[in-house]
């Protein structure tokens, strides 16, 4: 039996530059980008007690939840689920602020990060079924698979591209970017919409419950005396683009995609490896990807779900790639909790609004840094920032490590 | 910019016919005998269909060892009998640059179910901690990438009908683009009683409400709706010189791969939607085929939108029309689209120049890969 080696790395010839050249975000702030950063630069903690789910006899009774006026104000049909409502806003927002219209847009390849799906209908509807009170139609299962999001998308926003529901825990929003720009720099698309989306779920809050993993008060990431998360929900979509197509179309850039890295731990189905491993690795490889070196990177926004084992984890992976203090670092899951698969697109986001507004969202509810965190974790306030290059972590379930790179493009018209 | 070559090294299937790497794959494609049956894990009562395509839980418990058997749900066993089939088959280690892509339609329902019960009986002391990780659908992967050794990307896709081919064609990205030096690539589903119940109760299935025998009868004339199967199918594709180098014995090349999005509502088909320029159409545009795969699995939804996009991509009259379908043999499930790419390979190992998987699944994902015997 013999190893398959390492990969036979990045093929020969030129390779395409690719930019970031739409944003839209659906988060616990409300519908928009607008509204997310100035969520993010206020430092405002959106962890709330929960509304939508029956939260009585479990530990933690809190979540950072889509304001229902929000949800209301989407311009989506109500007869869609939660999440592809929240998907189809903020994908439409990306796709607007890119001005991506005709052929250009048709031709888009459409990657959606995606765990619980059309669920939170699908739930009624079985529950009551279970309990012998049927309630509501058959026709709420239709949705309850993560790919009905990608067909609600395709379908309205009539995008002919490759269609791919990527289902990686965790790390599915930030999976999806990956893979969407693989596509783009392949030359199969010049432009992809990718991101993720989860709305709450009684499986996902009940879950994480019996886990142990959900601290009853709002999560503190890389805290001492942290314990556990906070979970949350929204929608993140990226438009990422051939630089050359986006200049010659007159689009603008966010940022540049600069790489990325993506790992198995092959340890544990839901642990992380404890020495950082994957980690460590899929991080090397966003660098290698990006040909940077660690010392070019200025920021870090962390995975930092507030567990004791990630943040533990991550910070021992952080060092061995930074060094001690080697960088910046913060988790916006302390803002908008952890919003699961598309959990990797929001913070993605976060990172390049950080780039471009020279301000790192702070880690909120951080009030006494774990000695074995040997990083400025930005605690409570966000602080202005003149960063270049910076790094977004999301690791999953399985042991699924996606390091995703930006880096500051020349400032928006 | 330029990419690697992409070979396929192994094969390995647990399906309604058969288990093993290649030649039990060859084997059961050579006998062309049905699986299909009546049910019998569960009794399908006040159901209008009756049959499928079940994989015996002996064949299954010899591939996957005891302790294993006793962690693992269904799903998860039979994702990682047939990959370790494969694997063996290829004869290849894991490592950093061992990759994995499962492709499933429903994913693992039965721990769902199995979890949500423990609530509605006991409250939230009823939850079960272990059985909470197997709701997520990429718990098949991660059992797999443990047992194998895959440190490299791990993806799942969720599609429906063509879950396996998509994956083996996002698996052969991976190894174009660098990104793996080997990925375990294919597909799984179970045959789950209240899947299949619900979807009976939709008419998604056949008989679908007609008057026509319950059957699985791709492009005919009476036909009237897939039959469930269940199983798994995973394929190694390799980086071609890196399979060379080590002396793999390489079956077939995917030389290409394409996969795009027809636009139409979710759940639904439409033999008049065309996806003119799509990654797909431009594919297929002025190729010829020796033999073709098709998708068409008896839902004459599918079926007249296969052969309608076929016939424009590849003429009217083309003599690949219908598509060969795999359906009536194994019973439709995430593992078949990766069985025919399976079954392409070995038709390009055996001389057939070049063979094309098409497929098309409701709700508008269009897939084709092109296998040609490795150069």
């Amino acid at each position: 039996m013999s190893r398959p080696g390492s990969p036979a790395g990045r093929p020969s010839g030129r390779r395409p530059d690719i930019v970031v050249s739409g944003l839209g975000v659906v988060s616990p702030y409300g519908a928009g980008v607008k509204s997310f950063w100035t969520g993010l630069a206020a430092g405002t903690c959106a962890i709330k007690p929960i509304t939508l789910i029956d939260t009585e006899g479990f530990r933690s009774r809190i979540a950072a939840e889509v304001p229902a006026e929000a949800v209301a104000a989407l311009g989506v049909s109500r007869r869609r689920s939660r999440a592809d409502r929240l998907a189809l806003a903020a994908a439409r927002e990306a796709l607007v602020d890119a001005g991506l219209e005709g052929p250009a847009r048709r031709r888009s390849a459409l990657l959606i990060g995606a765990v619980g799906g059309g669920m939170l209908e699908g739930e009624d509807w079985y529950w009551g079924e279970t309990r012998g009170r049927p309630s509501g139609s058959l026709r709420a299962l239709r949705s309850i698979l993560p790919l009905s999001h990608a067909e609600t998308l395709g379908w309205r926003l009539g995008l002919t591209g490759p269609k791919e529901t990527v289902v990686m825990a965790c790390a599915s929003g930030a999976a999806s970017i990956a893979l969407g720009a693989d596509l783009v720099r392949g030359g199969v698309t010049p432009t992809a919409l990718v991101g993720g989306v989860d709305a709450l779920t009684h499986i996902c809050f009940m879950g994480f419950n019996a886990l142990k993993l959900l601290d009853p008060t709002p999560c503190r990431p890389f805290d001492r005396d942290r314990r556990g998360m906070s979970i949350g929900e929204a929608a993140a979509f990226l438009v990422i683009e051939d630089a050359d197509h986006c200049r010659a179309r007159g689009g603008r850039a966010h940022a540049r995609f600069a790489g990325y890295g993506m790992t198995t731990d092959a340890h544990h189905v839901t642990a992380p490896h404890p020495e950082g491993e994957g980690m460590i690795h899929a991080m090397e490889q966003a660098l290698a990807d990006a040909g940077l070196a660690s010392s070019a990177v200025g920021y870090v926004n962390a995975h930092g779900t507030g567990t004791p084992q990630n943040d533990r984890a991550e910070a021992l992976a952080l060092r061995r790639v930074f060094g001690e203090g080697g960088v910046l670092v913060s988790s916006t899951k302390s803002l908008v909790g952890h919003t699961m698969a598309a959990a990797g697109s929001v913070e993605a986001a976060a990172t390049i609004l950080a780039l471009q507004h020279g301000l790192l969202p702070p880690t909120a509810n951080l009030e006494h840094v774990d000695p074995e965190v040997p990083f400025d974790c930005l605690p409570g306030t966000a602080r202005p920032a003149e960063v270049g290059v910076a790094l977004s972590n999301s690791f999953g379930f399985g042991g699924q490590n996606v390091s995703l790179l930006f880096e500051k493009s020349a400032p928006r018209d | 910019m330029s990419h690697h070559r992409v070979v396929v090294t192994g094969l390995g299937t647990v399906n309604a016919s058969t288990a093993g790497g290649r030649e039990a794959l060859a084997g059961a494609l050579a006998l062309g005998r049905s699986a299909i049956g009546p049910v019998r894990t569960f009794a399908p009562t006040d159901c209008a269909s009756r049959l499928a395509a079940e994989v015996d839980e002996a064949t299954l418990a010899s591939l996957v060892d005891r302790d294993a058997a006793r962690r693992l749900s269904r799903i998860c066993r039979l994702a990682l009998g047939a990959c370790l089939l494969a694997v063996r088959d290829a004869d290849i280690a894991g490592g950093p640059g061992l990759g994995i892509v499962v492709g499933t339609e429903h994913g693992d329902f039965t721990s769902s179910r199995d979890f949500a019960q423990g609530y509605l009986r006991r409250g939230p002391g009823g939850l079960s901690p272990m059985i909470f990780p197997n709701t997520v659908m990429n718990t098949m992967a991660s059992v797999a990438a443990i047992a194998v050794g895959a440190k490299a990307p791990s993806v799942t896709v969720n599609q429906a009908t063509l879950a396996g081919d998509l994956a083996v064609a996002r698996g052969a990205r991976l190894v174009a683009d660098g990104r793996a030096a080997a990925v375990v690539a294919g597909g799984v589903d179970e045959l789950f009683e209240d899947v299949y119940r619900r979807l009976s109760q939709m008419g998604a299935l056949s008989p679908m409400r007609s008057r026509a025998p319950e059957g699985c009868r791709p492009f005919a004339a009476d036909h009237n709706g897939p039959v469930l199967g269940e199983g798994a199918t995973f394929l190694v594709l390799e980086e071609r010189e890196a399979a060379r180098a080590r002396g793999a014995r390489v079956v077939a090349e995917i030389a290409e791969t394409a996969w795009g999005n027809v636009p139409t509502p979710p759940h639904t088909g439409h033999a008049r939607r065309r996806d003119a320029g799509s990654p797909v159409a431009r594919l297929l545009r002025d190729r010829a085929f020796e033999r073709c795969y098709g998708a068409g699995n008896g839902d004459p939804a599918v079926d007249d939108w296969e052969r309608a996009l076929l016939a424009r991509d590849l003429g009217a009259g083309s003599s690949l029309l219908p598509p060969v379908s795999l359906a009536p043999l194994f019973g439709q499930h995430g593992g078949l689209g990766a069985l025919r790419v399976g079954a392409a390979a070995l038709d390009a190992e055996r001389g057939a120049a070049s063979v094309l998987v098409h497929g098309i699944a409701r709700g508008g994902c269009r897939t084709a890969l092109v296998v040609e015997p490795a150069g």
